[in-house]
């Protein structure tokens, strides 16, 4: 095992993906990003609160420019938890091709740390939070977020322990739907009422759900690509042999 | 010869103990950053200060909102 490639290819992945990621959104999803921001403006002005242009200003082209450096950050996240499951379930994902095996898990972790979570509490533009909730939302999404990866990862343990249990595979999806129903069932709602227009935010959100569906797949093919090319597994079988 | 053998098979086998450990610190400070920071980590070199500014809220803000973390 060499483990300066397989750092370096887990987090070099993660930070293209990531880039790509801020490239593709900065064309899909900011536009949106601008139209709810341009409504919070409104609904301050008309509370009779002063806006500062300037400074707006001078926030925007920070967040616009600062999506790329933090793109790369969500990037090198993902791909250090790809990196690690990877290189721990390796020998159990099936196909012999790391590519394949790459984009399976990318896929795994992308239906367990993002859809599923998206699912309960789906993504919001700008001019919908309510800031003093900010703590409440943040605990309810890292928990779920938690608890399905940790589903998936349960029954995954599950299913490699128990293969040798005649159609017991076919039991896992059925284990899966029922407990992330569970879940879903019993975490509270987003307490934020939706003040902006329904149509912003539907179209807000389809966008970053196919963004991010994108970011994770990407992120699996390089990954992959990337493992197939430097082996890091492999070092220790040359010398063994 | 077979022990030798052996030792490095077994070493074959091995998770990387130290790496994964490291990729995981990694994770979980860049996703603090990008996820969760609302001015603690700035206000640790610059005070309360950095509450107001929230430099790295800004920075972060909009790739926050698209990968579907809470936020204002
Ligand atoms: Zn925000």
């Amino acid at each position: 095992m060499n483990s300066y490639s397989f750092i370096f290819i887990s987090l070099l992945a993660g930070a293209i993906a990531g880039l790509i990621l801020a490239s593709v959104n900065y064309f899909v999803a900011e536009p949106y990003i601008d139209q709810a921001i341009g409504i919070e403006i409104e609904n301050t002005i008309a509370a009779g609160e002063t806006v500062d242009f300037n400074e707006l200003n001078t926030y925007r082209v920070w967040q616009k420019e600062g999506t790329f450096v933090a793109g790369a950050f969500l990037g090198v996240t993902y791909g250090a938890v790809l990196g690690i499951v990877y290189v721990i379930a390796r020998k159990y994902l099936p196909s012999s091709d790391d590519r394949k095996k790459a984009l399976i898990l990318a896929g795994l972790i992308c239906l367990a740390l993002y859809v599923v979570p998206f699912l309960k509490y789906p993504a919001n533009p700008p001019a919908v939070g309510d800031p003093e909730t900010i703590g409440l939302r943040e605990s309810l999404y890292t928990s779920f977020q938690l608890i399905s990866g940790l589903i998936v990862l349960g029954l995954s343990v599950l299913l490699i322990k128990f293969k040798s249990v005649n159609n017991f595979k076919y039991l896992i999806p059925v284990f899966y739907v029922g407990l992330i129903g569970f879940i879903y069932s019993i975490f509270p709602a987003n307490p934020d009422a939706i003040t902006a227009p329904m149509d912003l935010v539907n179209s807000f959100r389809i966008a970053t759900f196919t963004t991010m569906v994108m970011f994770y797949i990407v992120l699996g093919i390089i990954f992959g690509m990337m493992w197939r090319k430097y082996r890091p597994h492999e070092t220790t079988r040359l010398t063994a042999s | 010869m077979s022990f030798v053998n052996d030792l490095r098979i077994i070493h074959k086998d091995q998770a990387p103990k130290l790496a994964i450990a490291l990729l995981g610190v990694i994770a979980i400070i860049s996703i603090y950053i990008v996820g969760y920071d609302q001015g603690q980590l700035f206000s640790l070199v610059q005070g309360n200060q950095a509450y107001d500014a929230m430099w790295i809220h800004e920075f972060t803000h909009d790739i926050r909102h698209a990968a579907g973390f809470p936020c204002h």
